[in-house]
């Protein structure tokens, strides 16, 4: 079953383009990673999920029901971290998860000790005493507190250190585990990468494609170094399947996508000092899909 | 309720400090009426030696500040006056300092519709009215009864300060419209306090002008003071323009706001 499906999602303010017929679903259970540079979209479709935007046209369902027409129903089940958060100023953090708890039905007020423990956050600070990651936390807090069974993060890591960050990840599989969806947005690949089963990947509004993360790197990419005796030609590697191709003094880095042998033939009779083929991370690979076309 | 509970919370400190003001605008004016009582009618000749449109213009053409409750009218009109920045400002910022402040992406992914939240935000705004009124009232009551020499008329007192009410939720219910009307509020104050004069101005206006169509516009002149003491009563047409434009505010604050995009911080 389909827990968000997205159809044909268009979004203009005005004559500014936020959004146009974005399309993909995520699966019950899954954690699905939304990637893309700043201002691709991903907030935007995201806000157009919780109803806080309305779409120009297309339309979106979460647990098979429209996002817009039962959106406080939806919103039940939903669990959402903005990239940035803010909350009521003068209040103190128990305040603010007590009154977020108030939203929902039998909220386990426990849990919210618990997890105040797991992320080391203190209850009885108010919030405009908090740093930017302990404010963060409060923000975890209120998105997991009421058990969602749909989660939806929007760049959720700023402001964590890697400890914290570590911790966070293994909430969120923890949650995952005990059959959550998860949303995952950001434009940090690394933690997609750890974390996420498949990706869709947005840019400039639209989405370029969706993929499951391991098909695309084991089989898809390989990353070569190569270290040159004397003078490069860099045309020599021009062919179909190079991408990222930068040359730094006499070494070479590319990706290369597709039969290997073809590179090996090219190889032959050029003298190396040495030579590396790695499996590239996701960073790499989606490089192409960030930088701009002119 | 959880969230009229929260708007009366956060709203506590100001709605104190404002009707400590009311009352002390009242108090202030209303101490000087013994200690000028006795010189009343030298004030009355310095007052009808101006122009008649100056007298107009600052609302003493109908004064008769012999008695306490033609003294009170006048003190009142400061009131109204601050009253009415006061209500408008609540207004206005109710509902926009969720985006002002960025916490709508906390509110608003809550499972609660929109339409739930604003009308539990006019409902916290409405409390915050009624309570001001209270405590104005009773002090004005207070105040008046133990200055007064002999006796006034408690019916017509009753209607002067009744009419801080009404131009209160005028006010408020404006402001709410403004405030999802315009795209984004940066600062509240200025809004509130430059609608408010501008009505005020026209009010003044019409003092002089006694246009019957000006009349129409300014919520001062629904309730004016001294057409109030001579009728003995509310003007039953400006009653239903203010009731009729007042649900219109309304209407279209829950009608706009549903549509309203939240604009992304």
């Amino acid at each position: 079953m389909n827990v968000i499906e997205i159809n044909q999602l268009t979004k203009f303010y005005g004559k500014h383009r936020g959004i146009e017929n974005v399309t993909f679903s995520v699966e019950e259970g899954e954690i699905f990673g939304f990637i893309g540079p700043n201002g691709a979209g991903k907030s935007t479709t995201i806000r157009a999920l919780l109803s806080l935007i309305h779409p120009t046209s297309g339309s979106a369902t979460i647990f098979g029901k429209d996002c817009i027409k039962y959106g406080s129903e939806i919103r039940r089940d939903i669990g959402y971290l903005p990239s940035e958060v803010f909350y009521y100023e003068h209040m103190k953090v128990r305040e603010v998860l007590n009154y977020s708890a108030s939203f929902y039905d039998n909220v386990n007020y426990s849990r919210i000790q618990s997890l105040a423990e797991i992320m080391d956050l203190d209850l009885n600070k108010r919030i405009d005493d908090l740093s930017y990651g302990n404010k963060k936390k409060v923000g975890i807090i209120q998105g997991l507190l009421h058990e969602p069974k749909l989660i939806i993060l929007d760049e959720p890591t700023g402001g964590l250190d890697p400890l914290m960050q570590q911790k966070f990840f293994d909430l969120i599989r923890e949650e995952n585990e005990k059959g959550a969806t998860i949303l995952f947005s950001s434009h940090i690949l690394s933690e997609v990468q750890k974390l996420c089963g498949r990706v869709a990947i947005i840019k400039d509004g639209t989405i370029v494609r969706v993929e499951n993360i391991r098909d695309m790197q084991k089989h898809n990419y390989k990353k070569f170094t190569l270290e040159y005796k004397g003078v490069i030609d860099v045309h020599h590697f021009n062919l179909e399947g190079v991408t990222n191709l930068t040359l730094d003094k006499n070494t070479l880095h590319f990706l290369f996508k597709g039969d290997i042998n073809r590179i090996v033939e090219r190889l032959q009779g050029q003298s190396l000092l040495n030579m590396l083929v790695e499996e590239p991370s996701l960073e790499e690979i989606f490089m192409h899909y960030y930088q701009k076309e002119d | 309720m959880n969230i009229l509970k929260q708007e009366l919370r956060m709203g506590r400190k100001s709605l104190i400090i404002w009707c400590l003001s009311l009352v002390g605008v009242l108090c202030f004016f209303m101490l000087l009426y013994p200690s000028i009582s006795n010189q009343l009618e030298d004030f009355q000749k310095v007052f009808k030696s101006f122009p008649i449109e100056f007298q107009q213009a600052f609302g003493i053409a109908d004064l008769e500040l012999s008695s306490i409750l033609s003294f009170y009218q006048f003190t009142l009109m400061y009131v109204l006056l601050a009253g009415a920045i006061q209500a408008m400002n609540m207004g206005v910022a109710i509902i926009s300092s969720e985006v002002r402040e960025k916490t709508a992406d906390f509110l608003f992914v809550k499972p609660v519709s929109r339409n739930r939240v604003v009308s539990m935000k006019i409902l916290a705004v409405l409390v915050q009215i009624l309570i001001t009124n209270a405590f104005v009232f009773t002090a004005a009551l207070i105040i008046v009864t133990l200055l007064s020499t002999d006796a006034y008329d408690v019916e017509l007192f009753a209607l002067f300060t009744l009419s801080l009410l009404f131009i209160q939720i005028f006010f408020a219910s404006l402001g709410l419209f403004v405030s999802v009307f315009l795209r984004r509020i940066r600062t509240v104050l200025p809004i509130s306090m430059g609608v408010v004069f501008i009505f005020y101005i026209i009010h003044l206006l019409n003092e002089t002008l006694k246009d019957e169509k000006l009349g129409l516009i300014s919520p001062f002149d629904y309730f004016n003071l001294s057409e109030i003491s001579k009728k003995m009563n509310y003007d039953s047409l400006n009653f239903l323009l203010w009731f009729v434009l007042v649900g219109m505010f309304i209407f279209l604050t829950f009608k706009l706001f549903a549509r309203k995009d939240l604009p992304s911080i």
